[in-house]
């Protein structure tokens, strides 16, 4: 706390000046109302220029993953990765696409590729805007995935 | 044509609290005069496959066009970037 506002405070204190006098005066020094309390400087997401949430409207670019707690993790994919993907999934040999759903199967995901067609692809892309993933892990960190 | 160029550089940086950090710079760029070359023989490869699998009558005959999607699957990698954060140290993930 500067002098200035110091003195004027324990003017008010004493009676001396209104609360008023006292309000133009700070004015006059330019003094600010100091926060009551200082919070702790919370940590900076690494990436703040990312979108927070699911875009309302439009084609999503990005799938982003999210997680805050003790560790803070940002990731941005461009859904161009998944529409490439999912696209060289109809070109996988019968053969080797057999292998890839079986270990899935053993893995307790039960879902055949074969089934996602190519003119499919845009529209599971563009439903994903509406997705949004939230995560709260025992740790305390929450995981978001959404596209945006 | 740009939907099948791939990364041309890889940026990592690393801080940790209290020192200067490093930051690597990957210029993938030089790569990939070696990566079209061993492109153009696989193409030539997988072309003569395509052609034998389909004069045979063989219902797969598409060995061309994953190799050709392989490749647009690398270059879909452009864009993704990664942050993270941990008691004072960041690092960052950025393809391009």
């Amino acid at each position: 706390m500067s002098e200035d506002r110091k003195r004027i405070l324990g003017m008010l204190a004493e009676g001396k000046i209104t609360a008023d006098e006292a309000d133009l005066l700070l004015d006059s020094i330019g003094a600010t109302p100091e926060p009551a309390t200082t919070a702790p400087a919370a940590t900076s997401s690494p990436s703040a220029d990312w979108p927070t949430g699911p875009s309302a409207s439009g084609t999503p670019k990005f799938m982003y993953v999210k997680v805050t707690g003790k560790d803070q993790v940002d990731v941005k994919v461009p859904l161009a990765l998944l529409r490439t993907g999912l696209k060289l999934t109809s070109l996988i040999p019968p053969q080797a696409m057999e292998q890839i759903n079986s270990s899935m199967s053993e893995a307790g995901m039960s879902f055949d590729l074969n089934n996602i067609k190519p003119e499919d692809i845009e529209d599971i892309i563009e439903s994903l805007r509406e997705m949004e993933v939230n995560v709260k892990s025992k740790e305390g960190d929450d995981i978001r995935v959404f596209c945006a | 044509m740009n939907a099948y160029l791939p990364p041309l550089v890889i940026d990592v940086r690393v801080k940790e609290e209290g020192s200067r950090g490093f930051r690597i710079w990957l210029p993938l760029f030089l790569l990939w005069p070696l990566l079209f070359v061993l492109l153009a023989l696989a193409l030539v490869v997988t072309l003569i496959a395509d052609l034998v699998l389909l004069l045979g009558g063989a219902r797969y005959h598409h060995y061309t066009l994953l190799v050709l999607r392989s490749l647009g699957l690398l270059a879909a990698a452009r864009g993704t970037h990664v942050r993270a954060n941990n008691d004072g140290s960041r690092v960052n993930v950025d393809i391009y």
